[in-house]
């Protein structure tokens, strides 16, 4: 049985330069492509098929500071919007499809948002993304996704 | 009958306030003139002696006595007497409340002085080199009691750090195994986790009083940015301090740098935006209304978002540190925590130099 769980997806526009800001507002103001409606499978195949997706509440400002990171080293994410009231179903609804192979989020409902999915695999919150962009390991995990090219 | 003590207990409530002093001497005063009706003790002479009706007749009783006819007006007296006791019971009784009401205020205009005068107080950097006196505890105390708490923690971990940056001195000057300068070195990392462990938890109480830096000395605070220093600056200064250091090592540092400033600009960008949407949220809706609660309530959620900045910026500052000590040598590490300490003892005696500079008077 598949739900149709309220989702918005938007590609961003190509990040111009590090620093940017207009892909970011472009997101923000709802101005860049395309709207789909989220059930179950369209998430599954969006996470399987590009190589960045951040899920995040509306006017996050968390989810911001992610996208302005991993703007900054040249990637293009796929932002999906969860709507306000539904994060519960679709944190379960992210669990599921992590499938529980990756135990960096803390397994099941210990996922937060903003989460971040790289290569079809979740990759964790803010706090993951932090460290390993301090530690230099997250340039090499982005390269492996194939989101970034020297 | 209560009169005579009643009159007495506002003046036993109130302390030494004029207004209680008055009733007090306005209670004498009717005692003298003898009022009738506030006399228990008359009224109840008069009940005891009504055959003797000679001495109902002198005092200033408003009952008139009729010799013949005792038994139908006695019930009549005994109202009017009651009544005559309500009414200046009320009197009294209202007397009373003017004057504790003049008390409140008074009092009222008193306290918001005392609040303003320590609040420039504080101000004024009551902060003496990271330390705080402890009559602010106190008054901490009263406030919020994770602050309070929080507060006692600092003390105790700034003696601690001191204590350390001793402990580094002379484990750099010695010629110590670089296994125990390990320890001592590890020991310094942790006491700065313990930190933000302590205001991570003091955020969940009160994420204003983190982000305005309160505990911190005045010259400390010029430096805040989400409620602690910049790991960019921490770095530069850091940097300095550790010549000569290899080819690999600068490149690392390099990579460092720039990684904690695209952090930091993530963060301060993310800040901007929170400000943007609170300041949106206040402002919805027509402004001059009157009525505003539900905007309020609304920005109020939004600015939750604030604990997770600060925790956000102390996990860059705790993993730009962790960072660091993998790029740097063992004894480096202890050069660069020991330079980091002093750095901030400076910014310490700064202040106190500020505070206690002399000025011209405003």
């Amino acid at each position: 049985m598949q739900e149709a769980i309220p989702y918005k997806s938007y590609s961003t526009t190509t990040a111009t330069a590090v620093g940017s800001r207009s892909p970011l507002l472009n997101f923000l103001g709802g101005g860049g492509g395309v709207v789909a409606n989220g059930s179950e499978s369209n998430i599954r195949k969006l996470v399987e098929e590009k190589a960045v997706v951040v899920f995040g509440r509306r006017g996050c400002c968390m989810c911001h500071v992610v996208m302005r990171l991993l703007l900054g080293h040249g990637v293009n994410p796929v932002v999906c919007e969860v709507e306000e009231g539904k994060e519960e179903a679709a944190i379960g609804e992210l669990s599921r499809i992590d499938g529980g192979g990756d135990d960096d989020g803390g397994g099941g409902g210990g996922i937060q948002l903003p989460a971040v999915f790289v290569g079809g695999k979740m990759f964790g919150g803010l706090d993951r993304v932090m460290s390993t962009h301090i530690s230099g390991e997250l340039v090499p995990v982005l390269k492996d996704a194939g989101a970034l090219w020297l | 009958m209560d009169f005579p003590s009643t009159q007495f207990v506002p003046s036993r409530m109130m302390g030494t306030y004029e207004p209680i002093h008055q009733i007090g001497m306005w209670g004498e005063n009717f005692k003298s003139i003898g009022n009738p009706s506030i006399s228990a003790s008359v009224i109840v002479e008069v009940d005891n002696k009504l055959e003797n009706e000679s001495e109902t007749a002198s005092h200033e009783m408003p009952v008139p006595s009729c010799k013949h006819d005792q038994e139908a007006s006695k019930p009549f007296d005994k109202i009017q007497r009651r009544l005559a006791q309500n009414r200046e019971a009320a009197r009294k009784s209202r007397l009373r409340k003017k004057a504790y009401v003049q008390q409140l205020e008074s009092s009222r205009l008193k306290l918001i002085q005392l609040e303003k005068e320590l609040e420039q107080a504080r101000e004024q950097g009551l902060y003496i080199g990271g330390g705080l006196e402890a009559g602010h505890l106190g008054f901490s105390g009263v406030v919020n009691p994770g602050i309070a708490a929080f507060e006692m923690e600092y003390k105790h971990w700034m003696q601690v750090q001191n204590r350390q940056l001793g402990e580094l001195r002379t484990a750099l000057n010695a010629q110590i195994s670089d296994i125990e300068l390990r320890i001592v070195v590890e020991n310094g990392m942790s006491h700065y986790f313990e930190l933000f462990r302590m205001k991570s938890t003091v955020a969940k109480a009160d994420v204003f009083y983190v982000m305005s830096g309160t505990w911190k000395t005045s010259a400390e605070r010029f430096f805040s940015w989400i409620g602690g220093f910049r790991p960019s600056e921490l770095l530069k200064v850091l940097v300095a301090q550790l010549d000569p250091l290899t080819d690999q090592q600068i490149f690392e540092v390099c990579n460092l740098k720039q990684s904690c400033q695209q952090a930091e600009d993530a963060l301060s960008q993310g800040m901007e935006k929170l400000q943007e949407t609170v300041s949106a949220t206040l402002a919805a809706g027509q402004l001059g209304q009157g009525t505003y609660f539900p905007q309020v309530a609304m920005a109020m959620e939004k600015l939750e978002a604030l604990v997770c900045f600060v925790n956000q910026a102390d996990h860059l500052r705790q993993e730009t540190l962790q960072q660091m000590s993998h790029i740097l040598t063992t004894r480096q590490a202890a050069r660069g925590l020991l330079a980091l300490g002093e750095y901030i003892q400076r910014l310490q005696d700064l202040s106190t130099l500020w505070a206690t500079h002399p000025r011209e008077p405003a």
